[in-house]
């Protein structure tokens, strides 16, 4: 990745962090966007799976200070769903936007199962009802913001790529 | 697989591993560290997010009790508009009981019924009658002045005439005393139906915008010294040997609620000292 697309990268990761914190709690859904899978995964899908995983860890850290009672937790999933979804991304898919739209919803998926079982404090039935009925809903608005996002950015990050 | 290949992943895995270690590590701190930790991380690095978090959160709870909160601003309004109206009310009630203070004895309290229907602006419905010592053709004043004169006496209630009305005279005369003549209401229309008229003023008896009138006591109704209202301009002149002058009244039948009724011997010891002019002329009671 070259230094001017990876000033656009880093620019769009500060932005849907600052909007992780700014729209998010604004809308405050129960099936809530999650700007920081956005974020990781766009890094993911453009950096090496270490340097994937770390980006996942620290930004999973930034989220983990405003919830103590799960500190480790955020930064576990996001390290994982960073490290894999790099990895993943250079074995199987292209550079498609619609694949990419659904590499958020798996990933949002895959951070809040990690995240709610390294957490621990969901049991029974409440943990039943968010993995089946929250997190896919909170994972499709998320596929859905990423998925314009993605083309938002896309073009500028062509252009510098040609 | 080259070997740099194998290398870079080497470092990859290396480095995920180290930092599922760290996040394992947080997981398993003891609440003092991990709030340490948090605490400090809060502080430095999120301290601007968790600023910005909390604008979001205000803003939010503002837009979204933004109806509530023009409701309760509307409420209050109406409240607000609601105490004035108890304002003026507690300060005419303030006023009745300084007059009937001043008056010491001789009078009748009453309250002027609300509710009078249209067609009976030139008349109030009293709360007190015979049995309270009302008599006809007593005098009703307010702590501003002169309301008007009881016609009409029940067991329980009386009807009063206002000064608005057609047949309502009052002998007046200047504070000072240096002119006399009769009040009675203005034939005006529209605001100046609303004014008083002194008739009959000697032409050579001159008074001034502002001067206090009141009554003169002569005719034996209206005990002297009670306040009508103040001059407002001159009428033209008729015949040339007499003035009229326009009254700004003292009394707004619209706004009174409580009256005292002057008993006839009360009327005869005298009530110049009772009202005084104040400083625009206005009549005030002596407190």
């Amino acid at each position: 990745m070259n230094s001017s697309r990876s000033l656009v990268v880093a620019v769009l990761v500060l932005a849907l962090v600052a909007l992780h914190y700014t729209l998010r709690p604004m809308l405050d859904l129960r099936a809530n966007v999650d700007f920081l899978v956005i974020a990781v995964l766009v890094v993911a899908v453009r950096v090496r799976p270490g340097a994937a995983a770390l980006v996942g860890f620290l930004i999973g850290v930034i989220a983990d200070a405003l919830t103590p009672e799960a500190f480790g937790a955020g930064a576990l999933a996001m390290t994982l769903v960073g490290f894999a979804a790099s990895e993943l991304k250079a074995t199987f898919f292209a550079d498609n936007v619609l694949l990419n739209a659904v590499f958020v919803f798996v990933g949002k998926v895959a951070v809040d199962v990690v995240f709610l079982l390294a957490e621990g404090r969901l049991g029974g039935l409440a943990l039943v009802s968010q993995l089946l009925l929250w997190t896919p809903l909170a994972a499709l608005v998320t596929a859905v913001v990423g998925l314009a996002v993605m083309a938002l950015v896309r073009p500028s990050l062509e252009r510098r790529r040609a | 697989m080259p070997r740099g290949s194998r290398t870079d992943s080497r470092t990859d895995l290396l480095i995920a591993a180290a930092c599922v270690l760290a996040s394992l590590s947080l997981l398993i701190l003891p609440d003092g560290p991990r709030d340490r930790t948090a605490g400090a991380i809060r502080g430095t690095v999120v301290a601007p997010l968790a600023a910005m978090q909390q604008r979001a959160a205000l803003a939010r709870r503002s837009f979204v009790s933004h109806d509530s909160v023009v409701a309760i601003a509307d409420s209050v309004l109406r409240r607000s508009q609601r105490l004035d109206e108890l304002e003026a009310e507690n300060g005419r009630l303030r006023g009745i009981l300084g007059l009937g203070r001043a008056l010491r004895w001789g009078f009748v309290p009453a309250e002027a019924l609300v509710g009078r229907g249209l067609g009976d602006d030139h008349t109030l419905v009293l709360s007190a009658g015979e049995r309270a010592g009302v008599e006809r053709l007593a005098a009703v004043v307010s702590a501003d002045g002169l309301v008007g004169m009881v016609q009409h006496v029940d067991a329980r209630t009386s009807v009063a005439i206002t000064w608005p009305h057609p047949e309502f005279r009052v002998s007046a005369t200047s504070a000072d005393g240096s002119a006399f003549g009769i009040v009675s209401a203005h034939a005006g229309d529209g605001a100046e139906g609303f004014l008083l008229e002194l008739r009959g003023v000697p032409f050579r008896q001159k008074l001034a915008v502002g001067t206090l009138v009141v009554s003169s006591g002569l005719g034996g109704v209206y005990p002297r010294g009670i306040p009508i209202g103040t001059v407002m301009d001159e009428l033209g002149p008729e015949g040339g040997w007499e003035r009229t002058y326009l009254l700004k009244p003292a009394v707004r039948p619209a706004d009174v609620t409580s009256v005292l009724v002057l008993r006839p011997d009360r009327g005869g010891e005298g009530v110049e000292s009772v009202w005084t002019p104040s400083r625009d002329s206005l009549a005030v009671r002596r407190p």
